[in-house]
Order: structure tokens, then sequence, then C-alpha cells
């Protein structure tokens, strides 16, 4: 039996009389870069609410590395594992990037309370430790210049790229990535591929990746495979040639301008 | 000379319990308007062990204060826990501190029932009974003893100080600013909520208690009727006005809202009222107050005492 | 068993007054999301508003109650422009509302603390006799005050559901932009929020201050009626008077039973207790942040 590190079955949640998402089932082996495309209002970012427990689902399992995550608090879930990023950006803003980034590392703190207020050598130590780590995690994202820079002042790409790095300072197995690329033009889309794509081959985070960018899902999940969901359900699955030739796939997307 | 004094107690005392406001309001963006409440339990309990067990002055205030910030997770628990985003803190907090007036308040009536009664569930309280008497309800905790001088104040605050210092830069102290600027996205970054913010409000009532115990042992006595709202609203006004996310900012604006009114007795009644205006005006206009946001820090601090010093020293020379 | 039903009209009365508070605050937290501390304030104010109307202006119990009324609506409607608008379109944080709010209560309370002093004054209504059902004398008021509470809450009710502004409502307490996309228009629900809150709070300040008195403090009694939503389920009207009902009626039996100086003390013991067991209240429903 193949190890899945991430186990959606049946999951179907509905908000009042609207069903947002119905009976969508995935799976994940560790280690893949899976795309999970849609129209808008598909229900995309609602599945990963439902997969870090922001709501719960009226319906359905999920389960993480073998064990069920339903109904466990959030800041459990990532401290098990999974990460990610917002859709509409949610960094603190009066901090600095560095400092959003290294909340990552201490969300879950290192060192008793009474160290806390009596910092030891040990505590001290770990905080040298943090704060180098976090460093490396900036210089990844090539934020290191901005490292002072308060969160909110920084412009909409680097603040996206200073999610990411908050993001992986959790020490996630598996990384949601909502919409990075979104108000990005094409250059800034290149750099983005490359950088997702060389901290998927450095860090080897399974990763979900939820885009509206064509050319962004297709690039980086080419060696893998890509979800669509349409008005909450499951339309097709497949390896991008195969979903860019779907019929059903095309249909659903007619009318909405895309930029491929 | 004493008039001075009595300046740099009060003020000391106004400081301590604003830092408590402050790690809770400006660092963990929780408002209360309770923190009275915490001074009281933290002043009484610290009178009852040094007066009627003889415990020494210094340990009877950390068990006040330790009585205190436990007493805290009878609010801090059902309100934190809760998953609606709620209020519920806020107003709990208000709830908590008139109640625990109002329990002080009727301590020697509760005590004279208990003695007199001759069965029922007053019997259960039996022992307690002669020390609810002893603490007075509305006429107060008499005869305490008073060590509390301008010495034991000033460590006092410079220890709070340190201390409240080491907790907001600690990962605990990060993980609280963390919460007051966007709740959710902690929790989904791996904060735990409940816990982090119990925490802060432990620590936060701890302050609290302790300022109450010095003020016990400097008035040798205490009623209920100094922990009123009022008094919950003047520590809110010390962090709003010296600063989110601030402690020195606090710590000046706490201990002018002691001297501003002992020299302005002719105007006690508008204070309030100015406060009032001035909440408004601050978060329209200045939210994070004096000192918000400024990260307290050695090199700041120390460029900010020579500011003055060269100010003082221009004026002298000038 | 007299005794009872004498409490029990009393505590329905009360409850009812809370009602009036409760569906306030629960309205300004459902569609603002932050406690209207201020309301304490106005309260007090809409209290003393009808004294002053009938003791310096010589009015009659009714034109004063009106009189009340308008003046806390432009009291609460002008809070709300000036204190809590600027801030809600820079979208600041619920911290920063409740301590404008918060503002707002210390200057009310404390203005009038300095023009009236802090007596205890006596509504001025003629002692009404008690009417008897059943051999059980029942107190005139706590009826009046009861059966015009919650004429009030159903003309609420009308307003908020059979109306075209009750819509714009309902729709922002769900989600304030998406109402505003949808064409309804913010400042004018905003208004129309505040002036339903001073409605309640001066009718509620009127009626508690005939069953008690008129006093700067005598708002404190709104900590009930929040406590009376939360133990309901905070953001759902019909909650807040199924809590208030419940508080007011608990609470007027405890103090008759067993004592008076326990009723405030067992309010927020109830709170406590209820929060542990039930906590998003009797009624709650969670709501989902957007992400």
């Amino acid at each position: 039996m193949s190890e899945e590190i991430l186990n959606i079955k049946n999951l179907t949640v509905d908000f009042g009389g609207v069903r947002a998402v119905n009976n969508v089932s995935i799976t994940l082996e560790p280690g893949e870069f899976v795309g999970l495309i849609g129209p808008n209002g598909a229900g995309k970012t609602t599945i990963f609410n439902l997969i870090t427990n922001a709501i719960r689902p009226t319906a359905g399992e999920i389960s993480f590395k073998g064990k069920n995550i339903l109904g466990k608090s959030p800041d459990r879930i990532c401290q098990l594992g999974i990460s990610r990023t917002f859709q509409n950006i949610r960094l603190f803003p009066q901090m600095t990037a560095y400092e959003n980034v290294e909340l990552g590392f201490h969300s879950e703190p290192h060192y008793s309370l009474a160290e806390a207020f009596v910092r030891t050598p040990r505590a001290r130590r770990i905080e040298i430790d943090t704060r180098k780590k976090a460093m490396e995690l900036l210089e990844i994202v090539n934020l290191k210049e901005h490292s002072h820079a308060r969160a909110s002042s920084l412009p909409y790409g680097l603040q996206r790229r200073l999610e990411m790095a908050r993001a992986m300072a959790t020490n996630p197995e598996l990384l949601l990535l909502d919409e990075p690329a979104a108000g990005m033009n094409d250059d800034e889309c290149n750099d983005l591929i490359k950088l997702i794509r060389e901290i998927h081959t450095t860090m080897k985070y399974t990763m979900i990746i939820i885009e509206h960018h064509m050319n962004v899902v297709m690039d980086l999940c080419r060696d893998s495979r890509i979800y669509v969901l349409n008005l909450g359900s499951l339309l097709a699955m497949g390896t991008p040639t195969e979903i860019q030739s779907n019929p059903d796939v095309i249909r659903a997307y007619l009318g909405e301008t895309k930029n491929d | 000379m004493g008039y001075i004094n009595t300046i740099i107690i009060l003020g000391g005392i106004n400081i301590i319990a604003a830092l408590g406001v402050a790690i809770l309001t400006g660092y963990t963006g929780l408002f209360t308007i309770g923190h009275a409440g915490f001074m009281a339990l933290g002043g009484y309990m610290s009178a009852i062990f040094v007066k009627e067990f003889g415990v020494p002055f210094p340990i009877g205030i950390l068990l006040g204060g330790t009585f205190a910030g436990l007493c805290s997770f009878i609010i801090g628990y059902p309100a934190f826990r809760s998953q609606l985003r709620g209020d519920y803190f806020a107003v709990a907090t208000l709830g908590f501190s008139e109640a625990t007036r109002l329990l002080l308040n009727n301590t020697r009536s509760m005590g004279e029932s208990i003695n007199a009664a001759e069965s029922g569930i007053g019997m259960v309280f039996k022992p307690i009974g002669p020390l609810l008497v002893k603490l007075g309800g509305v006429f107060g905790y008499m005869s305490l003893p008073s060590p509390t001088n301008v010495f034991v104040v000033v460590v006092a605050v410079i220890l709070a100080l340190f201390f409240a210092h080491m907790f907001v830069t600690s990962q605990y102290g990060k993980n609280c600013i963390a919460i007051s600027q966007d709740e959710v996205a902690a929790q989904m970054m791996g904060v735990n909520l409940l816990k982090t913010k119990m925490i802060a409000l432990f620590v936060s009532a701890f302050y609290a208690g302790v300022a109450g115990g010095l003020m016990a042992f400097y008035f040798a006595y205490l009623t209920p009727s100094f922990f009123t709202i009022t008094k919950s609203s003047d520590l809110l006004a010390a962090v709003v006005f010296g600063g989110i996310q601030s402690l020195i900012g606090p710590v000046i604006t706490g201990f002018i809202l002691v001297v501003f009114p002992e020299l302005l007795r002719t105007f006690a009644e508008w204070r309030l009222i100015i406060y009032g205006f001035l909440f408004v005006i601050v978060m329209i206009f200045r939210p994070q107050g004096l000192l918000g946001y400024v990260e307290m820090n050695f090199e700041f601090a120390r460029a900010w005492w020579n500011k003055i010093f060269r100010r003082k020293q221009n004026s002298q020379e000038g | 068993m007299e005794l009872f039903i004498q409490q029990l009209v009393s505590g329905i009365s009360i409850g009812a007054i809370y009602s009036l508070l409760a569906v306030g605050y629960a309205l300004v937290y459902s569609v603002y999301n932050f406690t209207n501390w201020a309301f304490d304030g106005f309260m007090a104010f809409g209290a003393f508003m009808g004294f002053t109307a009938i003791t310096s202006l010589f009015m009659p119990f009714w034109l004063a109650a009106l009189f009340s009324i308008i003046l806390t609506v432009i009291l609460s409607v002008g809070t709300e422009k000036l204190a809590y608008s600027p801030l809600r379109v820079r979208k600041a944080p619920r911290l920063f509302m409740m301590i404008s709010a918060m503002g707002v209560n210390l200057a009310t309370v404390n203005i009038i603390n300095l023009i009236y002093g802090g007596v205890f004054r006596k509504f001025p209504v003629e002692n009404l006799q008690p009417i008897f059902i059943e051999g059980v004398s029942i107190g005139r008021m706590d009826l009046m005050a009861g059966g015009i509470s919650f004429g009030v809450l159903a003309l609420l009710w009308v307003f908020l559901y059979r109306t075209k502004w009750g819509l714009g409502i309902r729709a922002s307490s769900i989600d304030i932009l998406t109402a505003s996309l949808m064409g309804i228009n913010n400042s004018g629900v905003a208004i129309v929020v505040f002036a339903i809150t001073g409605v309640l709070s001066s009718v509620a300040g009127v009626f508690y201050g005939i069953k008690y008195a008129v006093f700067p403090m005598m708002g404190i009694v709104t900590i009930k009626a929040m406590i009376a939503s939360i133990v309901g389920g905070l953001g759902s009207l019909p909650a807040a008077i199924l809590g208030s009902m419940i508080l007011g009626i608990l609470e007027t039996l405890v103090s008759g039973y067993i004592s008076s100086t326990y009723r405030d003390l067992f309010s927020f013991m109830f709170l406590i207790v209820i929060l542990l067991f039930f906590p998003n209240g009797l009624m709650g429903k969670s709501s989902d942040e957007k992400l």
C-alpha cells in the first residue's frame, strides 16, 4: 500500500443552502506537486480551508500521513506539518518581513515560559539559531534586503513571497499555495515559477497550488497532475496535456478571460 | 519631600498595573476594562498573607500576584476557548471586576452570617467566617502594615519593566503580537491561541495583583472602592495614550496620569470626560499613541536618555 | 406561590428591559463586529433626558419619552458619525473601535455626572396601583414595561424582516462589503442601526429609571444585557432576547429567594458556567471568517 501523505475522501461542505464543495476526493503522494484549478467560486480555497480546519466539513474524511485530522485545531494541524499561504494576503502588517518569517519558527515556543523571563543561555542560543534560519529563508525568497521593512509597506509581489517564506518557516511537509501569482505580470510569473520549482526541489515539500495563471500551473505541474474543480465538484484530473484538451474543462472555462 | 514620595509611590504602583494592561491590551490586542479586579484580588490576598499568616512582605506580594493570575483563568479559559472571534473576553473582564468588587463589599456581612449560622450551607464556610468579617466589606480591611516606600516601589518598577521587556521580546511575546495583528493567520501558522492568550492574561493579572499588594501596604488599608471601573479606565488610558505595543509609553503615561490629577485637583470631575474625548481623538488621529510600535531596546532607551540630557544641558547653558 | 408569581412577573419585566438592551448590543455587534460600550452612556442619557423633560420642562410622560428617544437617537447617530465611522472606513481593528466606544462612554457618563450629580433620583411617575390577578398583586409598571418593551421589539422585528431598510441591515450583518456591492447604502445602514440603538437604549433607560432609579452610573446594567446576549449566542437577535429573559427571570428569583446581594454575582457566574458548556452560547452559531 503506497504511503499517501494526504487523503481526502468524499469531502462535502454546505454553507447554508449552498454546497460549496461536493463529494471531492483527492490523494497525494509525498513529494508530489499537484495543481488545483477551476473557475472562480469553484471551491478551491474552500478545500484549503477544510484541510487546515478553518472550517468544518459537512461530510467526508481528511487524513494526513495516515492519521485523521478532522476536528483538530488549525494550529495543531500546522504543527503536524501542513502550512499555507492565503488568497488575500494575511501577513502581520506592522511586523517587519523578518518578524513575519520568524513567527513561523516559534509559533510553538521552543523554550519554557520561565526561560522566557530569565533568558537562559539555552534560550539565547535557540533565538540566535532561529534568527539564522529565518534570514536563510528570506534569502531563499530573495527578500533579505527587505528584512527590516514593515510587511504592510512591501509591494504586492514581495508580500506574496514573504507569505511563502513564513509558511515555509513552520517546517511543513505539505505546503498549500493559494494563488501565489495573483496580480503578477509575465516576467514576475516566470521568476515565481523558478522560485517555486527551486523550493520544491530543495525542500522536498509536497505541494498543492491553486492558480488562475494557466502557464504557471501547467509549467509547475508538467511532471505531475492537476485537479479541476467546478461548482464544488471534481470535474477532471490528469496531466496538464490531458486537462488542456479535456472538453469539459474547456467548457467550464468558456467565457473567462485567461492568459495562456 | 513627603509629597514627592507619595507621587513616586503612587506613580510607580500605577506603572506596574499599567504594564500589566500593556501586555494584555497593547501587545496581545485584548481589550480589558477589568484590571481593577485583579488589583483587588492581589491586594487583598497579599494583605491576608502578610497580616493573618505573617508571611514576609515581598513574598506576600508575589503570592497575591500569583493569586490574581490564577483567578484570571476563571474568565480566560471560557472566554478564549470559544470558536467565535467574539468580545466575550472584554465583557467578561467588566463582569469579573464588578463581581469581585461586589463580593468584597459583602465580606463582612457574609462573614457575620457564617459566624451566626447554626446549620445549612453556611457551615461549610465556618473556618473562614472570622476572616471574612475582618476583611470588613465596604468598611475596608484595616490596620495593614505599611512597608511600601519609595525604595521598594522603585525596585519593583525596575523589576516589572525588566521582566515585561523579557516577556514581550520572547517567543511568547512575539506570538502575542502576532495574535494582536492577525489572530487567524497566527493560528494557521501554528500559534495556540488559547494557551498564548491565557499566558498573556496570567502575566497581566499578576502585574495588577502585585500593584494591588503594593497599594495595600502603602495605604495600610484596603477598601473595595479603590477598585472601581474608574481605576480600570485609568489603566486602559495609560496604555491607549502611552502606545500600543510599547512598554516605555505606558510607563510614561502611567506616571503622568497619576501626577496630573494630583496637581489639578480642581479639575478632578473633568478628568474622565477629557480622557473620554482623548480616547476617541487618539484612535482617530494617532492610534499608536505616544510611543506605539516603537521597539524598546537599550539603544533606543539610551538615545532617548541622551536626548533628554542634551536638552537639559542646553537649557542650563542657554 | 404568590411570591413566586410576583417574582416571575418582575423577572419578566426586567428581562424585557434587558432584551431591549441586549438586542441593541447584538445588532451593532452582528453588523459591525464590536462591542458598543457607549451603549451604557446612551441608556443613562435617555433616562436623564426623560427625567429632565418631566421635571424641568414639565412635559407629560409620553412627550417626555419621545423627547428622550429623539435626543438619544441624535447622540447615538452622532457617535457613529464622529467616533466610529472614521475608524471603520480605515478598517481599524476591533480593539480600536472598542477603545473609541469606551471613550464616548466615559465622556457621556461623566458629563451627566458633572451636570446632574451622583444623587439617585426617582423617575417621576405617579405610583400606579398594582393590578390584582387571581388575588396576586402584580406591579402595573412591570406589566407596562414588559408590554411596551415587547411592543418595541415586535416593531423592530417588523422593520428588520418586512422593510427594505431591514433587509439592508440583515445583509450587512452577514457581510458589509458584499452588501455594499449589492447596492446597499452603507452609511444609510449605519444611521439606521444606530438610530435603532438610540431608541432601544432610551426606552430601556426610561423604564429602568422608573423601576429602580435614575443615576449617572445606571448604564452599568448594560453589562447584564451583554451577558444575556452572549449567553443566548452573540450576533443573533432572537438569542439575545432568549438570553435576556432567562437571565432576568433567574436573576430575580435568586434575588427574591436567596439574597439581592448575590444577584449580580449570580449573573456573572451564570455567564462563566454557560460559556464553559456552550462556548458559542445557547443558540450560538459559529461564524467562519473568510480566508
